[in-house]
């Protein structure tokens, strides 16, 4: 247990400038385009007030994520983007690195499994932090909005306005309704683990190894979609349908974690 | 002792490794001798876990390996594998971390006998420091066996010179070295037991001392006679 | 006689066991009187290191230093080179037979009468000893 802390202490370490580049990149891009957006709005806002037709509506700081949807979005694409190949990366890098970390990584005295999960953790570490610093900056661009807009230009709105009103957030990242966040987290922690044995299985098999990842991750692709689409208007019960689908979702992370274990502790080459 | 008995490696279709039998005692240095390409690295890592085998068994002390392995067995592979940005302080510190038998005077003594910088990165050292400092952090274990894979290749006069120092020191103790190389008459005079290897295969096993008293040869002389034959 | 220069100089062939090269290492210096009787030697890991020779073979050759009564252990004290004369004496002629052999050796084919080899060698020893008083 210790030890799988101090490996998953050691991944972040390795990550950690990465990390807070993408950090520093979500920042700076989104104060842009807050301070962007806003602009705009209250340029719109002076206009009309000038002309003096109409009184303009107040705006809001949800109203101004909204405008900026892909501007937004951008640097989260880019983050999910990087977190996604990092999947790869964090394994591959042991081998086709300078250092041939492997070498070493694997001759610790320690159980494999340990190094898997502790690979595995820090993916999941990675992903949250991004989400939860995207929450702080969230907060922190709602005073930068209230900080720079007049009060009179300005309304209220709630955080979770905010949140939905931009797609990226509202789509796949940081769903409001509590079983939807569960699901949604669930089926990304077990793609994590399926990829790392489907990478487990080339380093082991090399060529043929690609094969059966490409074989593994259908499989539990298929699995997966199956327990999505079990029609709920159908045979069974809801109850009994979510029992199903939990049923299938913690045979494939058992199957995934068994197999990825025994890879690591019996059959990888360095 | 580390046994290895009828040890089969397959990679592919071409076997690497073909019933490799021989035992490595402890108190001894016992060296792996074959061409480039004979299966010498290959079983270092078998030794290891660092590669399944196909067949046979591989023991030491009596025990097959397992998690325990790996701290009653220091491995020196033929490359630091040391992240390039990590300082010299900072591996060490690691090593401590992971190895319950880390002995940290003897990793400072080692330091200092080879006249290396704390501060210094592990991507820049040359190639004989970054040997050196592969060698203290393989040596600082206190560990029963030591296997270390080509210790000397590719590694500048000076550097080789204070490496093999190491086997005649007190560094090395009472501990067993099992050691490959494809050039082995620099440390001949060095060696117990010599194990030659060729296409995976055991082709000689035999006490250095015994083959000088009783055939008048050399090493080399036995090692040209068999793998060039 | 511990200063580790007058070690370090010796080269092993590697045709012979190294152990039985220690040992005549051992008598050359005796009986040039490098060594002399009663003086404290390395211990067995010290010349290990010294000699830059496995530690198990600077045992071995103490272990035939010993057999051979060239040097003598008391519990554990460091090893001395002996005090039997008698020892001494057989090493020099031992020394000066096998030196003399292989001497005799690399001229035997070449054909010259025992007086006139006396001779050059009386001439080459003067020569070597004024060489050596210089």
């Amino acid at each position: 247990m210790n030890r799988y802390v101090k490996l998953v202490h050691m991944e972040v370490h390795r990550f950690r400038y990465v990390l807070f580049g993408m950090m520093l990149l979500t920042a700076i891009w989104q104060t842009i385009g807050v301070i962007y957006y806003a602009k705009v709005r209250m340029d719109g806002w002076r206009e009309a007030a000038r002309l003096g037709n109409y009184a303009p509506r107040p705006f809001s700081f949800a109203d101004i994520i909204g405008d900026s949807q892909f501007w937004f979005a951008l640097p989260i694409l880019i983050s999910i983007t990087v977190l996604g190949l990092y999947i790869f990366l964090i394994w591959y890098r042991d081998w086709i690195g300078r250092d041939k970390f492997a070498y070493r990584m694997f001759a610790l005295p320690t159980a494999r499994s340990n190094i898997y999960l502790a690979k595995a953790t820090a993916i999941l570490l990675f992903v949250f932090s991004m989400v939860s610093f995207q929450l702080l900056l969230l907060l922190l661009e709602r005073q930068l909005f209230n900080g720079i807009v007049p009060s009179d230009y300005r309304m209220s709105s709630l955080f979770s306005e905010a949140v939905a009103a931009n797609r990226v957030f509202e789509l796949p990242l940081l769903p409001l309704e509590g079983v939807r966040f569960v699901v949604y987290y669930g089926t990304g922690i077990l793609a994590v683990f399926v990829l790392f044995t489907a990478i487990l299985l080339e380093r082991c098999y090399r060529w043929l190894g690609i094969v059966y990842a490409i074989l593994y991750v259908a499989a539990c692709g298929t699995a997966i979609g199956f327990a999505a689409n079990l029609n709920p208007y159908g045979y069974f019960y809801p109850s009994e349908i979510t029992a199903i689908r939990l049923g299938i979702y913690l045979v494939v992370m058992g199957v995934t974690l068994a197999l990825g274990f025994r890879l690591v502790s019996k059959k990888i080459t360095v | 002792m580390i046994e290895l008995i009828r040890v089969s490696h397959r990679y592919l279709c071409r076997k690497v490794l073909k019933e490799v039998t021989f035992a490595a005692e402890k108190g001894q240095i016992t060296c792996l001798i074959g061409l480039n390409g004979a299966g010498k690295s290959t079983v270092l890592k078998a030794i290891m876990g660092l590669t399944p085998i196909h067949g046979g068994t591989i023991q030491i002390d009596g025990k097959p390996i397992g998690r325990d392995t790996y701290e009653q067995v220091s491995y020196i592979p033929d490359h630091l594998a040391v992240p390039p940005s990590m300082k010299l302080s900072d591996a060490l510190q690691f090593m401590e971390d992971f190895y319950s038998r880390w002995n940290k005077d003897r990793a400072s003594e080692l330091m200092r006998f080879f006249g290396l910088d704390y501060r210094e990165r592990a991507g820049r050292l040359s190639k004989g420091t970054a040997a050196k400092f592969n060698l203290v952090l393989g040596l600082a274990q206190d560990s029963d066996y030591i296997i270390m894979d080509e210790p000397f290749a590719g590694i500048d006069l000076f550097s080789r010179e204070s490496i093999a120092e190491v086997f005649s020191s007190e560094l090395v103790g009472s501990r067993g070295v099992l050691l490959t190389t494809h050039e082995v008459g620099e440390i001949e005079h060095l060696i117990d037991q010599a194990v030659l290897l060729r296409d995976g295969t055991v082709a000689r096993t035999f006490e250095c001392e015994q083959v000088r008293s009783e055939e008048g040869k050399s090493v080399v002389d036995v090692m040209k006679e068999v793998l060039l034959a | 006689m511990n200063n580790v220069n007058d070690w370090a100089d010796i080269s092993f062939n590697s045709r012979d066991p190294v152990y039985l090269q220690v040992v005549r290492m051992f008598k050359e210096k005796i009986v040039t009187g490098v060594l002399h009787s009663g003086q404290t030697i390395p211990s067995r890991r010290e010349l290990a290191a010294l000699l830059k020779i496995n530690p198990n073979t600077a045992q071995r050759a103490y272990k035939e230093m010993e057999d051979q009564r060239l040097i003598v252990t008391e519990g554990n004290s460091p090893s001395r080179i002996t005090l039997e004369s008698d020892v001494l004496r057989q090493i020099r002629s031992e020394l000066l037979g096998g030196a003399v052999e292989a001497f005799v050796a690399s001229i035997r084919n070449i054909d010259v009468p025992l007086d006139e080899l006396l001779d050059v060698i009386r001439r080459k020893y003067s020569e070597a000893q004024e060489d050596k008083d210089d």
